[in-house]
């Protein structure tokens, strides 16, 4: 094995650094503009989908510009009108918690009355494939449709994400099942909507 | 080309080296993950071996780990910058595995073990096909959690409704991560059992 002076190390380690950062920096630069269209693309196909509609990303913007406008805002959540892909209108909510290992967000068209959950949506930023990873498939989403914010005496439950068999006293209409082996993520899609949607119908 | 087929069978990096375990573990829930993950592990593999294995006569032992560990974050960061800008559904699937890339044992492993001592067409080999043994196992393991826990797969129902209806329940033990550190065990059984223990 050769020996090496400590300048060479030196000036070793200092080159590979600098040739490394020098190349990632000019790829990321490079990229950043294709990267956010992407993901600008994907929110808005992301609000479609919660609306019903089916539409591929590369479409996702145009169709989405022309069925939604922004809503008023008075809080920090964004919101918008929609017209959904039954003819109806509905008010989009944007959501955001936090899952088991990073952020978990996502929208819910609300019906035009704030009582009556019309689709959702969720993405997440590092969630177990194949455990909490599924709370952006259809399979999870489609369970919110159609359900109820309010109970029969009009207090507002919103739509509590529970583990089969552990319901308590939650009517059908206010809850769906949570993703088993996925407590964490369930229950922090719980608390997403449990703390955001209240605050958009007072 | 033969020599380049030990890390398929007798010489596996999971069932042998017992490298990798922790995302082997990690990603079999379902098959799909565990595909792009084994796919994405053989194309850094291979290239940061390579690329170790050109510069290896220049690379001062005593950082060596070093300046390993810099040229796989290289690969990874690079690969992943390029996929979000050019294959964003590709990098939507491998965002989470991005960080378990980097932290995987078989490519450190495969650096040192072979990449440091060779030149670059061989290191190249030793790293696809290492990276292609990680995945052979990643793809039973998860053929079976997937079927078993959750009746499915490739995201495909397989399971008929009628077996639901007589009662049949998908076994949610097969999700957890426990039941695949089990289905290791039982390959790695049945591994020695055929070809004899590791020496």
């Amino acid at each position: 094995m050769k020996n090496f002076s400590n300048t060479y190390i030196f000036l070793y380690v200092s080159a590979l650094v600098l040739i490394i950062a020098v190349g990632l920096s000019v790829v990321s630069i490079g990229l950043k503009p294709k990267q956010e269209a992407n993901k600008q693309a994907e929110k808005a196909q992301q609000i479609l989908k919660a609306a019903g509609y089916n539409v591929e990303r590369t479409q996702a913007i145009a169709l989405f510009e022309s069925v939604a406008k922004p809503y008023p805002q008075n809080g920090e959540r964004e919101k918008y009108a929609i017209r959904c892909a039954d003819g109806t209108t509905g008010m989009v909510v944007s959501l955001s918690g936090k899952g088991l290992w990073g952020a978990i967000w996502g929208y819910a068209v609300l019906s035009s009355d704030n009582t009556t959950i019309k689709g959702v949506s969720f993405s997440h930023k590092s969630e177990t494939p194949g455990l909490g990873a599924k709370i952006s498939e259809d399979d999870f989403t489609q369970r919110f449709v159609g359900k109820k914010l309010y109970d029969e005496n009009g207090q507002f439950v919103s739509v509590r994400v529970m583990p089969k068999g552990k319901y308590g006293d939650v009517k059908e209409v206010n809850r769906v099942d949570a993703i088993s082996g996925a407590t964490i993520t369930s229950r922090g899609v719980d608390a997403m909507l449990s703390k955001q949607l209240l605050i958009d119908n007072r | 080309m033969k020599k380049y087929l030990g890390p398929l069978s007798k010489d596996n990096p999971i069932l042998v080296q017992i490298l990798g375990v922790c995302s082997a573990l990690a990603v079999t829930a379902q098959m799909k993950p565990a595909v792009v993950m084994a796919l994405s592990v053989t194309v850094v593999c291979a290239c940061s071996n390579f690329i170790i294995s050109l510069m290896r006569n220049t690379i001062p032992p005593r950082i060596r780990i070093i300046v390993q560990l810099l040229v796989v974050s290289f690969f990874v960061i690079l690969v992943d910058q390029v996929l979000q800008a050019v294959l964003y559904d590709v990098s939507k699937m491998l965002s989470v595995f991005v960080g378990l890339i980097i932290t995987n044992c078989i490519i450190m492993g495969r650096l040192e073990a072979f990449a440091l001592s060779h030149k670059p067409f061989p290191s190249f080999m030793d790293g696809v096909m290492n990276g292609l043994g990680y995945g052979l196992v990643l793809v039973i393991v998860s053929f079976f959690r997937e079927l078993l826990g959750s009746g499915t797969l490739w995201n495909h129902p397989v399971i008929p409704q009628s077996m639901y209806n007589a009662g049949y329940l998908n076994n949610g033990l097969m999700i957890l991560p426990p039941m695949a550190l089990i289905l290791v065990g039982t390959l790695i059984w049945i591994k020695n059992a055929k070809l004899g223990k590791a020496k």
